[in-house]
């Protein structure tokens, strides 16, 4: 398995596409486009096998699965991800003549995917950096009052930042990733140490993705509270997301009610919120 | 006569924020370019005058940033209050937009993050990766055709919303009943992501301890999981979370720990893959 330049060129324009600041916009380009999931499809799809893209996706996705970008700050970038990591991750449990549907399948893609994505966050720097110019002519033209040149700014020159920082390491990456591929499976093989951790990383890497998203619920220690149970219906019960969702939009209306009832009787609740508020 | 913005011209502005609001991103002015471009069509249709129009322009030059599905009501809002300043409303000033715009990026980022991010799009996500065993495509197609419908129509009903009902359209994001609002949606999204995680991480352990039979007589995995199912996934979850809520470490920071942490745990033997040709 290969990839030819037509196809490095079709995924580079989905990688354009797609970041954060892709020109997708966050709904239809970071949202949809650039989650691995989806991903995985398009990949399947441009290189002609859609079973193996989709299985690399979801492997890829549950690392990703709960990406934030609080304040803008990228921990991963995800045009890499998609649009890197996936046909690199396709191309390797290829010639490692693995199922992808196997764990060590699902832990080769996770972690290759996990490394290009840290990598790519060099190329969500690179785009921001050069879209600063954009901005600069656009303060200009604002200053000049020569307002159509503002659609130019805003939805047109960042393509030429996504030629630089998307399009053209897209495809540099997939055309010279066949080997580098090849040369991996010569120098590391799956049974050594280099390997084994390569996949445990994978397994471990999930983790980062929940705790970034925890970092922004957790404020007390009790605030752990509600993420544990969920853990605990899911583990333990058994239940799936859709149940689960539901039992969890029970306990929201607890809380709402009791946190008003609280607000509706003042007295009672200024001792209550001092109790509770502590800092861990 | 009283001013009023057409539907033209308000359909053009949503679409100018729902196509641009990120496109023209840096780490100095964020979403800036994209509002600007989403207050164009209206300031071109209010002001006839050339230097009006520059003084509502310049208003929307100052730094904004913020979660945008949920942040589209903020752009409705301004449409409102745009349309009261060129009818001669006195109360609305540069430092009215501003100051509501700076006061809400914030509260609305927070909710947007925990609500959009955190829990409609694992729980999206979680369904569709359901439906893409063994491969199939279905999961992929159901995650695209329903979040979009839910993005695009969600960001046009909030956006409209904050146009007709100005303030009122987030009153009830401050105070009290904002506060509560926020803690049940920290709820709702924590416990969603505790089923998230349960479901598709697990960090096992391959330690055990043998007898001279060769029989295992100690399985530290089975061990664990006796005394919390998934003690060792969520372990792990809470200590990166702790390196970077206590310990202030960047997430690439904590990646490359956990790189140590495995590769010290392969080479004694806790970690194992399983890995064979």
């Amino acid at each position: 398995m290969s990839i030819n330049i037509v196809q490095a060129l079709i995924l580079g324009l989905f990688a354009s596409l797609s970041s954060m600041p892709g020109m997708g916009s966050s709904s239809v380009g970071n949202y949809t486009l650039g989650r691995p999931l989806v991903g995985g499809l398009v990949c399947g799809i441009v290189l002609g096998d859609i079973k193996t893209g989709i299985l690399v996706g979801v492997a890829m996705q549950i690392v990703y699965i709960a990406l934030v970008t609080p304040g803008g700050t990228v921990s991963a970038d995800v045009r890499a991800v998609s649009y890197i990591g996936i046909p690199l991750a396709m191309l390797a449990i290829k010639t490692q003549g693995l199922d992808a549907a196997s764990s060590q399948g699902m832990a080769l893609a996770t972690s290759f995917g996990a490394m290009v994505g840290t990598v790519g966050t060099v190329l969500f720097y690179g785009t921001a950096t050069i879209n600063l110019v954009w901005q600069h002519i656009g303060w200009k033209a604002i200053e000049k009052r020569d307002y159509k040149k503002i659609f130019l700014v805003d939805r047109i020159f960042p393509w030429i930042s996504h030629i630089a920082c998307s399009m053209i390491p897209t495809v540099v990456m997939c055309m010279l990733g066949a080997p580098v591929v090849e040369m991996i499976k010569t120098y590391l093989p799956m049974d050594g140490l280099a390997m084994k951790t390569l996949f445990t990383v994978g397994s471990l890497l999930p983790c980062v993705g929940i705790a970034i998203l925890l970092k922004q619920i957790v404020r007390n220690v009790t605030d752990f509270i509600p993420y544990l149970t969920g853990f605990v219906f899911a583990r333990s019960i058994g239940i799936n997301l859709v149940s689960a969702t539901v039992v969890a939009g029970m306990f929201a209306i607890l809380v709402y009610r009791l946190k008003l009832l609280q607000v509706s009787r003042p007295a009672v609740a200024a001792g209550d919120a001092y109790d509770e508020e502590e800092d861990i | 006569m009283e001013k009023k913005l057409s539907k033209k011209a308000l359909s053009k502005s949503f679409h100018n924020w729902y196509w641009g609001h990120l496109t023209c991103f840096s780490q100095e002015h964020m979403q800036t370019f994209g509002y600007l471009h989403a207050m164009l069509p209206l300031c071109e249709e209010l002001y006839d005058n050339e230097d009006d129009k520059a003084k509502a322009m310049n208003t929307y030059t100052a730094f904004f940033n913020t979660e945008p599905q949920l942040g589209s009501v903020i752009v409705g809002m301004t449409a409102g209050l745009e349309e009261s300043r060129a009818n001669g409303d006195e109360s609305v000033d540069d430092e009215t937009i501003n100051g509501l715009r700076a006061g809400l990026m914030g509260p609305i980022a927070g909710i947007g993050d925990s609500l959009v991010v955190g829990t409609v799009i694992p729980i999206l996500l979680g369904i569709a990766m359901g439906m893409s065993g063994g491969g199939s495509p279905v999961g992929a197609i159901f995650y695209i055709i329903v979040w979009n419908l839910f993005a695009y129509f969600g960001m046009r009903y909030l956006y409209n919303t904050g146009y007709k009902l100005g303030g009122q359209a987030v009153s009830f994001l401050v105070g009290a009943q904002g506060e509560a609002i926020r803690d049940a949606v920290s709820t709702l999204g924590g416990f969603v992501i505790g089923a998230v995680s349960a479901t598709w991480v697990s960090v096992t352990t391959a330690f055990k301890l043998v007898n001279d039979a060769g029989e295992t007589y100690l399985s530290l995995q089975s061990k664990l999981d006796e005394v919390f199912p998934g003690l060792l996934t969520a372990a792990v979850i809470i200590l990166c979370w702790w390196l970077m809520a206590k310990k202030k470490r960047s997430p690439i920071q904590v990646m490359l720990i956990l790189v140590v942490v495995a590769l010290v745990g392969c080479f004694v033997g806790f970690f194992d893959p399983g890995l064979t040709y």
